[in-house]
């Protein structure tokens, strides 16, 4: 029992994935600002600003939902944490498992986005209004091909749980080169839920002032902001156990160190891709997501089908 | 015969009122004053015959018992025809000429505000460049304005 | 003899003009955000009442005057050569465009003739303040359609030649070159030499912008189709500048109404026929290789001779207008003089107001998430475009006041007491 506390609230749970996202939400701002030939924030710039914003003062809109407004942060906080926990990290098994946790850790990645409208909606104002519609608009398009991209692999291992896809994968080395064009495609459609450039219209500073968090100030963005933090390495983690099972040696150090390198690669990508694409419009990016990067994952899983069936056994 | 000159030339021959009243001030630059009542004439003329179809700008002046202004009006080869006219200022308005120029509108309502003309046919508009609010009858660019009849408007307002 | 060339005049569609202005909805099924006058996607206070239904905009209105400084007013009070420095600072990128447009206004006047040298190093100056200013451009666009590595970039490369015009001018914005009769500061031959390596470094980064603009995808999907402004609408609204030769109006004051050393350049008129974002992207980028090519020229063939000469205090009476292409197009100013010290009327147009007109035009059906690009795409300085008083909340302050206010503050915030220094030999 108590170690289950341990594991939920400290390591790996909670403090260990607060600590980890801020340092990789300065990995991704540092990487991005050395791309553009700048300096770049140094590695505490996360923390001070979670802790300065923590301190200010917060402002809820007079016509606002007080109860809404207050907790959709709360609510993308406590999705993302909870869906770390099913993730297989360096363990062959993750925290928990059971048959079919892969469906459950899709589902609480999709929360984030309802808090996301949700929150921008309960606002009532005009800029948080859009930028709620553009959210909620945008998980049409990349939602199906990170589902179908994801949903691959546990095609070809045969299982729905990720403790169980790990397992196959590392009964069976060089496997998971199948997968990499559904690896392609989910970080693709990673970048549409973290609303990153170029898919970050919801959050369009040029346009809309900041999205659904215009009227968000004080602890609850800095919540939000958290949640998101949280978010990108979760949904990295994700990535990393099922597209890149590899790795899992005897010692736990070493594996350890494996599961920090895939996870930081993934969010080199994530920043590279910010530095070198421009925003696409939403309806660009719908019509993107749906002519190209929806067809390629249904190519994948079409690919896995056919080795499962006549190739694998 | 520059263009300049040429341009001179036609006006002068067209209009016999304009005799000699054209004035070639350098090259590209040609000067003319012209009465209201005949100003018409002579801007369309110079608008769709002469070649001078893009307008500058519209300066209004302060001239004492009257409002002059100069249409600043650029053919596509780069000379310049500069068409004075004068208004009785409060007692005359001026016919708009957003019927060649649906741009110049902005142009009329600088001088509206800041000089307090009246430009007949121009269409419904927001008031430009003195913020809402702005005391009526207070006419900055006239000359005998100044900052102190501001603040006397405002006192008396509130 | 020119006859009519054709050109388009006359209303081509229905203009609706708002007779007031708010963000309350006209109708039902529409909703109406305000963009400005402080927004993000603009560097400057305008205001714009969109009416959207979903993300399309069914009609702009446009609101300006935020910026109204009662400049043309302020300059009746006071001499020539005091309004150099007063219509100088109208705006902070083209402020060489509107010091040399109202200078050469009041050389015609007083019938002055420029030495060579001081031309080509006010052309010089010009064509530099055209390179920073587009540049400018070009980080600003990117940033507004989201696309930060390009601001970083083209604003680290604009730094080069803020360098530049710092090492010949003393001033990175307001260069203060321009007097009445010529300039008032010369340039060595280690200065010339340092400005050509400059150029040629910066022509290599332009040239990569320009392989960024033709093939980045993202970046020709957020620009192409947006902003369109056929080549009929540019004429009958007025467009100038970067704005109408995309649109294939080939018009600039530099070719067609020469002034200052133009005459004596050989470089291309850059028009474009894409009449869309993207063409004025490709315009501004073949004007910033045309403008290294100008200041190449100015620099090697530098004439020997005097900077200035001597321009009296009272300007002969008459009256002349002035023309001038700024990066944001054609600038206009009229100056009348009675036989004193001070002018009698300075009437400024700036470009930007002839642009204006045309953004409602180009907003007409687009999508919310193009507007900032298509108001950042006419290059807006509205700092040049409104010139009026500014009624602050103290009651309104005159010009002595708002003066002495400024000596007093900085006494007392900044420990600065402007009467004690020392002002050298200008």
């Amino acid at each position: 029992m108590a170690t289950a506390l341990f594991n939920m609230l400290v390591f790996p749970g909670f403090l260990f994935l607060s600590v980890v996202s801020l340092f990789a939400e300065y990995f991704d701002r540092k990487l991005y600002a050395r791309l553009q030939n700048r300096v770049g924030p140094p590695w505490f710039q996360p923390l001070a600003d979670f802790i300065k914003l923590v301190a200010k003062e917060e402002i809820v809109p007079s016509e606002a939902d007080r109860g809404m407004f207050n907790l959709a942060p709360i609510f993308a906080l406590a999705a993302a944490v909870t869906a770390f926990l099913y993730i297989p990290l360096w363990n062959l098994s993750a925290l928990a498992s059971f048959k079919g946790d892969l469906i459950v850790v899709l589902y609480l990645l999709t929360i984030p986005t309802l808090t996301f409208f949700l929150g921008g909606w309960y606002s009532r104002s005009l800029f948080s209004a859009i930028g709620a519609v553009r959210s909620i608009t945008q998980l049409f398009a990349y939602e199906i091909p990170l589902f179908v991209a994801i949903l691959a692999p546990a095609l070809l291992a045969g299982s729905w749980s990720l403790s169980g896809l790990t397992a196959y994968y590392s009964a069976h080395p060089f496997y998971w080169l199948f997968n990499l064009v559904g690896f392609g495609v989910a970080v693709v459609a990673l970048l549409g839920k973290l609303e990153r450039v170029p898919f970050d219209s919801p959050e369009a500073e040029t346009e809309i002032v900041a999205g659904s968090f215009t009227e968000y100030g004080g602890r609850m963005l800095a919540y939000f902001r958290m949640a998101i933090d949280i978010e990108t390495v979760v949904g990295a983690s994700l990535l990393a156990a099922v597209f890149l099972p590899f790795g899992f040696f005897a010692s736990p150090v070493l594996s350890f160190v494996v599961y920090l390198v895939k996870v930081f690669f993934i969010i080199a990508v994530l920043a590279l891709l910010r530095t070198v694409f421009a925003r696409l419009r939403i309806d660009q990016m719908i019509v993107f997501c749906w002519k190209y990067v929806a067809p390629i994952a249904f190519l994948q899983i079409l690919f896995n089908l056919f080795l499962k069936g006549f190739v694998l056994g | 015969m520059s263009d300049t000159e040429k341009a001179k030339h036609t006006l002068e021959s067209k209009f016999d009122f304009l005799k000699d009243q054209v004035r070639v001030q350098r090259e590209r630059r040609l000067w003319l004053e012209v009465p209201k009542d005949k100003f018409f004439d002579v801007f369309d003329f110079a608008v769709t015959r002469l070649g001078f179809n893009i307008l500058g700008t519209i300066t209004g002046l302060d001239d004492g018992a009257d409002i002059g202004l100069i249409y600043h009006l650029f053919a596509l080869d780069g000379r310049v025809l500069n068409l004075k006219t004068r208004i009785a200022k409060d007692k005359e308005p001026m016919k708009t000429i957003t019927n060649y120029f649906p741009a110049g509108a902005i142009y009329e309502r600088e001088i509206v505000d800041l000089l307090g003309a009246e430009f007949e046919g121009l269409p419904a508009g927001l008031s430009y460049p003195l913020p809402d609010g702005w005391p009526k009858g207070q006419h900055p660019l006239r000359k005998d304005w100044n900052i102190a009849m501001l603040d006397q408007a405002n006192k008396e307002n509130k | 003899m020119a006859e009519n060339i054709g050109y388009p005049i006359g209303p081509g569609h229905q203009i609706n003009e708002p007779s007031d202005f708010n963000f309350v909805p006209k109708s039902k099924d529409e909703m109406r955000i305000p963009i400005g006058p402080q927004h993000p996607a603009l560097k400057e206070p305008e205001s714009f009442s969109v009416a959207l239904r979903g993300e399309r905009i069914m009609g702009v209105d446009v609101k300006i005057g935020y910026n109204h400084r009662g400049i043309e007013k302020a300059c009746e009070g006071r001499s020539f050569v005091q309004d150099v420095y007063l219509i100088e600072r109208i705006c902070g990128i083209c402020s060489h465009t509107h010091s040399t447009c109202f200078v050469q206004a009041v050389e015609e006047l007083a019938g002055l003739e420029v030495p060579k040298r001081g031309l080509y190093l006010r052309t010089l100056v010009a064509e530099l303040e055209r390179m920073h200013s587009h540049l400018l451009w070009l980080g600003v666009a990117g940033h507004e359609i989201g696309f930060d590595t390009l601001l970083m970039y083209s604003w680290r490369d604009r730094e080069l030649v803020m360098d530049v015009l710092a090492d010949l001018t003393g001033n990175r914005v307001n260069y203060g070159m321009n007097t009445i009769g010529g300039v008032r500061r010369d340039i060595t031959k280690e200065q010339v030499e340092n400005a050509l390596k400059v150029i040629d470094k910066l022509e290599e980064q332009t040239k990569y912008y320009i392989q960024l603009g033709t093939e980045e995808t993202t970046l020709i999907q957020r620009l192409s189709g947006v902003g369109v402004l056929s080549h009929d609408d540019a004429v009958r609204l007025g467009a100038v500048g970067p704005t109408a030769r995309a649109s294939k109006v080939d018009r600039d004051v530099r070719r067609d109404d020469p002034y200052a050393a133009y005459g004596d350049l050989t470089f291309k008129v850059v028009t474009d026929d894409h009449n869309d974002v993207y063409g004025r992207t490709l315009v501004r980028l073949g004007e910033l290789m045309e403008s290294y090519s100008m200041a190449r020229q100015l620099l090697k063939n530098l004439p020997d001779g005097p900077i200035a000469v001597r321009a009296p205090r009272k300007v002969a009476a008459g009256e002349a207008l002035s023309r001038y292409e700024a990066p944001r197009g054609e600038d206009v100013h009229y100056v009348k003089s009675n036989g004193s010290e001070n002018p009698e009327r300075v009437k400024v147009r700036a470009p930007t107001l002839a642009n204006l007109q045309a953004v409602s035009k180009m907003l007409e059906d687009r999508y919310l998430a193009d507007l900032p690009i298509v108001v950042a795409a006419i290059d807006p300085c509205f700092s040049c475009t409104d010139r009026s008083i500014a009624v602050a909340d103290h009651g309104t302050l005159s010009w002595e006041t708002v003066r002495q206010w400024g000596i007093d503050w900085y006494k007392q915030e900044r420990g600065i007491d402007f009467t004690k220094i020392k002002w050298g030999k200008q």
